[in-house]
């Protein structure tokens, strides 16, 4: 049975999604699972109209960086490739945490630190215009505003945790966390 | 020229309503903007302000109610917008009117930001969300 995950593993991976853990997905993150998970949170959250707003655009944005720029490719039932990747949303008593993993090319994903260092020393009117003068700039062969990370930070409030963890000779597992105040 | 309606839908992608009316040139974007291909959707949109500014010369008002876009969407509005205000500047008459759910802070912000880096002239026009 090497094929099959054992018990034991299955069990740790159940307890590290804890109590605290709303949701959690690993797979390919395509325009359907984003939407089926977006209005997940939306209906999950209703009771906090404003954290679920929050919630919902910071998911949608991390989970679209990950469909563009994960280097780990899936081609779903429509022949669209997307990227795979991580999603673990949790609840504490003041807070939401959204996280997100995902492989990515290292030498890409220094330049996404550096724009995170960037995001977490600016003030908030700052980061607006920063965001501004982002947008300003010619978009992306993929169509992202390229803004998507100074956007979370904006919605969040809050200061970005990332990490990035050499994987193999080119490639980095790249983990982002915010925290969403209740 | 012809009028553009887009019915919106949330599906595997959230796509919002449209709305542009050659007779009165009013133009409205409202619902929720998460496309597969975002410049494939507004690329259309954008192309039609212009043809209608260079075409037909009258006045045109854009009216915005977007409870949510993705900052992909959000590049394209700001194209669109600058379109607008080239259009004012040019002497053309256009009135921008953008609905918020009233306890969305964020997208007030936003708007704001759109203010700042077009100078044009937008209504903020909050809502009570049902």
């Amino acid at each position: 049975m090497q094929n099959m995950i054992n018990t034991q593993e299955l069990l740790d991976l159940y307890n590290l999604a804890n109590n605290k853990t709303l949701l959690s997905y690993t797979g390919i993150f395509d325009g359907q699972i984003l939407s089926v998970i977006a209005e997940n949170i939306e209906s999950n959250l209703a009771q906090n109209p404003n954290a679920s707003r929050k919630v919902f655009k910071i998911f949608l944005e991390l989970a679209q960086n990950i469909s563009f720029y994960s280097t780990e490719k899936q081609t779903n039932s429509k022949g669209k490739v997307n990227g795979m990747g991580i999603l673990i949303l949790q609840e504490f008593e003041d807070h939401y945490s959204c996280s997100t993993g995902n492989m990515g090319n290292t030498e890409m994903l220094k330049e996404v630190i550096k724009k995170c260092e960037t995001i977490n020393i600016l003030e908030r009117d700052d980061l607006r215009e920063y965001k501004r003068k982002l947008r300003s700039l010619p978009a992306s062969a993929k169509g992202g505003g390229n803004i998507g990370l100074v956007q979370v930070a904006l919605t969040s409030g809050n200061p970005l945790a990332y990490k990035i963890i050499p994987i193999t000779k080119t490639d980095s597992f790249y983990i982002v966390n915010t925290k969403i105040n209740k | 020229m012809e009028n553009i309606i887009i019915e919106g839908s949330r599906d595997t992608y959230f796509i919002p309503s449209v709305n542009f009316e050659l007779h009165t040139g009013i133009c409205e974007i409202v619902g929720e903007s998460f496309l597969e291909d975002t410049i494939d959707f507004y690329k259309p949109l954008m192309n039609w302000v212009e043809d209608y500014i260079e075409q037909e010369k009258r006045p045109l008002a854009f009216i915005i109610k977007l409870t949510y876009f993705n900052t992909s969407t959000s590049r394209c509005i700001l194209d669109i917008l600058n379109i607008l205000k080239d259009y004012e500047e040019a002497g053309g008459e256009v009135v921008v009117n953008w609905h918020f759910d009233e306890n969305d802070i964020d997208m007030e912000e936003d708007i704001e930001d759109y203010i700042q880096d077009t100078g044009l002239e937008i209504n903020l026009i909050p809502f009570q969300k049902k």
